[in-house]
């Protein structure tokens, strides 16, 4: 089967970088729009930990910063998501397929390199401006879609401009048949586009400047239309993505055919229809119509079919290569991320039916789903990415691996700390409540869950910060210089040089 | 390391039994089938989740439902803005709905509650760190909501809620509070009312000016009652307006509980836990949370004053904690404590005279005064009003909302009783009441639909507008 598809071991043009001191090889590729979305990202990284930091810290003693307002919990939140999704995750992802596409489908480079930087530049002051105005009272009040409508204009302007490029690459492709990961590419950031603007109703831009606008007239109609965007979000941007990152990585790490064409159809189709229709699974408990709630609650556990399909292509591509998810660390990162996102997936089937949902509903164990999502899958992936990514782009190996080691275990530790624990939480939560305990009354029990939260949270960050170093020690130093005189060094003190 | 392209090519891997190898000239997919093809499922799927959904369900407004004020609509939008939703959800679910517990949950939500266009964008809320606040119109009057925004432990010392004195203006902290407490349909504006208009009983009856607005509560001193204007009505109990606020049964009650060491500690614990932030750590009613207020809380620290005379027995005292006293800030802590755990704060409480808030003291029996009645209160008991009288007690239900609503504010009026507040002019009875509520009811419901009609905003048939609200959630 493996040796007729289309292989990825051809698909993908260039080695991976070398460990040893053997001189570096400048790489074949610009990668010019690639490197500054792929940097803006790592900075944006720390930037919206800082914001779960401050939440975290607001759980434990709401007081902590009472005196600023741009500080408040309820404006720092909406910033926190927006900034995962938007700043972080988009921005790595944009990067990785930068990166990613051109080595697969044989371009020397993307359509336009120049219009990826501009974009990517645009991209951070649409970013800055949208959290200015979230921080300072301008939002539509809308989860997961609270930048006003002039921030959500230059944002699909800007992916509109990406689309171009991409879809102008792919047509100046060298290899016919496109990978797995390229269909992605292409479908992927067009699905998002057109559910932005659906889900922002852009066209009724209200007051402009923050609520009442982008919404639809009826309360409920904007609630399904809302979160029917809101998941799809993460059903066809960041999870496709990471689909499409993973097709690429296991197999070009691993030197590896992937293990199944079929499988890889139905992981993509599956997707596109199955992954549309869930997002009335968040308001289960709601008044909306009991039919579309049916459809939520059956897509949800139906997704495991794409689900399943993924997972057993990864598994068979890295049969015998599980060697390596110990050796390399860009693999590991993205193993322990598709780790993540299988959990994410059953759970989140479980959380999709009625009595199970009744129990969870509103509490911490919901924030936890979502943080295993995007910060045990999405962000994990991400972190390997671009770890894998600079190492090619620089031609060199990273500055430190014991730095890469720290920034693995620190986020790793640290996630599954603050997943039990607000799992933990969400269980007290639900319970109480079910006994007709008052949230007051449940507030003083989760103390110690919400200090535990803010430690593991920590780690996350100090995860993110030990990244930044390791690229940018990387980036400005020769790190092959520096191995190749350590290596003469030790020669020269193991066996001295004979003198004449 | 290894040198990965020396490595033998791998061969593919065996497959499982029964499995063919995948066709290469099949379901290959190109640029177009990628783009085109993801959009067309997507589209299929958008238009039966998104487009059906939007354009079939379209709920006629439910009985409960109301407009909105003009006011209200801007404090629902800084609601939104601010982000307030993260903690707060817009709807009760169906599981919320405790029958016999106190006030929170007293109803679930209906899809015509959410009628008309004035509650976009959509509320709904995916998280409650705070309690949802779609029924919370009318259980707190507004100079408690003040001291709530301004720093929620000033009112709620276990609250985990951000102060928002930074982030609003006394204006817009004006809009919201009439956006919370006007949002919850024709049963939150009657509660209002009824929250308006003992209000008015309270501070006419004792003498206080109306409560400051806005945030400037913080930077004022401590309201106080002006006694020179009262002059109380003769032949009639200087207490009777306050005690018609507490159902009879519990006016001569005493303690059902033992006064020991372990009572007394667990009381002062709740007590310093729930009730210093207007009540002070002192006991002497000047907590952080007092100067919002009108009347001022209560001062605990005098023998024959508010905690221990004559007037108000230990019952009265209960009846306050578990009920709350409508027009005044004290809220119902019905739901949040147990029944014990209420009756200890009441033991506890006669204890404060004797210094037992102090740090590292522990209440003793010896501290706790006995209540005794007054000679006033048991005589007006035998010739006015008896304790079998209670409207509570009638074996006919009454039915009229309004007049519903007044029985909750004034549990302890009988339908005959007819007195004046102790400015010596005010009518005080149960009819006045009902009738008080309506008229307040009827202009807040007014005024929201002529102020809806006037933005252009969808309206049900007249005849909604009509239909006397309901009362969820009565005991």
């Amino acid at each position: 089967m493996a040796e007729r598809t289309p292989e990825a071991g051809n698909a993908i043009g260039e080695a991976p970088a070398p460990l040893t001191e053997r001189a570096a090889r400048p790489s074949p590729f610009p990668d010019r729009a690639a490197r500054h979305w792929i940097l803006s990202a790592i900075f944006w990284l720390t930037v919206v930990d800082l914001f779960g930091l401050v939440l975290a810290t607001e759980f434990v003693t709401p007081e902590a910063f009472g005196g600023i307002s741009w500080l408040s919990f309820s404006r720092i939140r909406p910033s926190h998501v927006s900034g995962v999704i938007l700043a972080w995750l988009t921005m790595m992802y944009f990067g990785a397929l930068f990166y990613m596409l051109p080595r697969l489908i044989g371009t020397r480079g993307m359509w336009s390199e120049r219009l990826g930087v501009w974009c990517a530049w645009l991209w951070n002051l649409m970013f800055l401006l949208g959290v200015i105005g979230l921080l300072t009272g301008h939002s539509q009040g809308r989860e997961y879609g609270e930048f006003i409508w002039p921030i959500d204009i230059l944002l699909l302007v800007i992916w509109l401009a990406n689309i171009v490029n991409i879809l102008a690459t792919v047509s100046l492709r060298t290899i016919r048949p496109i990978y797995v990961s390229v269909w992605f590419f292409i479908a992927s950031p067009i699905w998002l586009a057109v559910d932005y603007a659906i889900g922002n109703v852009i066209w009724r831009p209200g007051s402009i400047w923050g609520a009442p606008s982008g919404a639809l007239e009826g309360s409920l109609s904007d609630a399904m239309l809302n979160w029917w965007y809101a998941h799809n979000l993460f059903g066809l941007w960041l999870t496709p993505m990471l689909i499409a990152i993973t097709y690429y990585m296991v197999p070009r790490v691993t030197n590896t055919p992937l293990y199944s064409y079929t499988l890889s159809l139905i992981s993509f189709w599956g997707m596109a229809f199955l992954y549309t229709g869930v997002g009335d699974h968040h308001i289960l408990q709601s008044p909306t119509p009991s039919w579309l709630k049916t459809i939520a609650e059956v897509s949800s556990w139906a997704l495991l079919i794409p689900v399943f399909a993924f997972t057993i292509n990864i598994l068979g591509t890295m049969k015998g290569n599980w060697e390596k998810f110990f050796t390399n660390l860009p693999l590991r990162f993205t193993l322990t991320a598709f780790f993540f996102y299988f959990l994410v997936n059953i759970q989140g089937a479980f959380e999709a039916i009625q009595p199970f949902n009744k129990l969870q509903h509103f509490t911490n164990f919901v924030v936890a789903h979502a943080h295993l999502a995007l910060l045990g899958a999405f962000t994990i992936l991400g972190m390997g990415v671009i770890d894998y990514i600079v190492a090619q782009v620089y031609a060199r190996p990273l500055f430190s691996r014991t730095l890469t080691e720290w920034q693995y275990w620190l986020v790793t530790v640290g996630f599954t700390g603050f997943f039990s624990v607000l799992t933990l939480a969400g269980f007290q939560q639900g319970f109480s409540w079910a006994e007709g305990i008052p949230e007051v009354n449940v507030l003083p029990q989760l103390h110690a869950y919400y200090v535990a939260r803010g430690i593991f949270g920590a780690m996350i960050v100090v995860s993110g910060i030990v990244q930044i170093v390791n690229v940018g020690m990387t980036i400005f130093t020769n790190t092959h210089e520096r191995r190749r005189q350590e290596t003469l060094r030790v020669a020269e003190a193991v066996a001295p040089p004979v003198s004449g | 390391m290894d040198d990965e392209r020396t490595q033998t090519q791998h061969d593919g891997p065996k497959l499982p039994r029964g499995w063919a190898p995948h066709p290469p000239e099949r379901m290959l997919i190109t640029p177009l089938v990628a783009g085109l093809g993801g959009l067309l499922a997507f589209f299929t799927v958008v238009f039966i989740v998104v487009w059906l959904p939007i354009h079939t369900f379209d709920p006629p407004a439910s009985l409960d439902w109301t407009p909105l004020s003009d006011q209200a609509v801007k404090g629902r939008n800084l609601f939104a803005q601010n982000g307030c939703y993260v903690c707060h959800s817009g709807y009760s679910r169906p599981q919320d709905v405790r029958e016999s517990l106190y006030f929170l949950y007293p109803k679930v939500s209906q899809p015509g509650d959410f009628f008309g266009s004035d509650q976009s964008p959509n509320l709904l809320g995916t998280e409650r760190t705070g309690p949802d606040l779609s029924q919370e119109s009318g259980w707190h009057p507004d100079d408690w909501q003040r001291a709530h925004f301004y720093d929620p432990r000033f009112v709620d010392p276990l609250s985990l809620m951000p102060p928002m004195k930074s982030l609003f203006s006394d204006t817009q902290i004006e809009q919201l509070i009439t956006y919370v407490e006007t949002r919850s349909g024709k049963s939150g504006l009657l509660r209002y009312a009824g929250q308006l208009y003992s209000k008015h009983v309270v501070t006419t009856n004792q003498g206080f000016p109306q409560p400051y607005t806005g945030f400037q509560g913080a930077h004022k001193p401590i309201l106080e009652g002006n006694d020179k204007i009262l002059n109380p009505p003769k032949n009639q109990l200087e207490e009777a307006p306050n005690l018609s606020q507490i159902d009879r049964g519990y006016w001569l009650s005493g303690d059902p509980l033992p006064v020991t060491e372990e009572n007394l500690l667990r009381g002062k614990e709740v007590f310093l836990q729930r009730c210093v932030g207007c009540h002070g750590i002192a006991g002497d009613g000047k907590g952080p949370g007092a100067a919002f207020m009108s009347p001022s809380p209560a001062d605990f620290t005098s023998a024959d004053d508010a905690c221990c005379g004559g007037d108000t027995g230990p019952g009265d005292f209960y009846y306050r904690i578990l009920r709350g006293w409508p027009g005044t800030a004290m809220e119902n802590f019905g739901e949040r404590l147990s029944v014990d755990d209420i009756w200890r704060v009441v033991l506890f409480i006669k204890t404060i005279p004797n210094h037992t808030l102090r740090k590292n003291v522990v209440p003793e029996p010896k501290d706790y005064i006995v209540w005794q009645p007054s000679k006033e209160l048991v005589a007006w008991l035998k010739t006015q009003q008896k304790l079998t009288d209670n409207a509570g007690f009638a074996k006919k239900q009454v039915t009229d909302p309004f007049m519903q609503e007044a029985m909750r504010v004034f549990p302890g009026l009988a339908p005959g009783d007819k007195f004046l507040l102790n400015d010596g002019k005010t009518p005080l009875s149960l009819d006045d009441a009902a009738a008080g509520i309506k008229a307040i009811y009827q202009d807040l419901l007014d005024r929201a639909w002529n102020e809806a009609r006037t933005r252009g905003d969808k309206l049900p048939p007249e005849a909604q507008k009509a239909i006397p609200p309901t009362v969820p959630g009565q005991q």
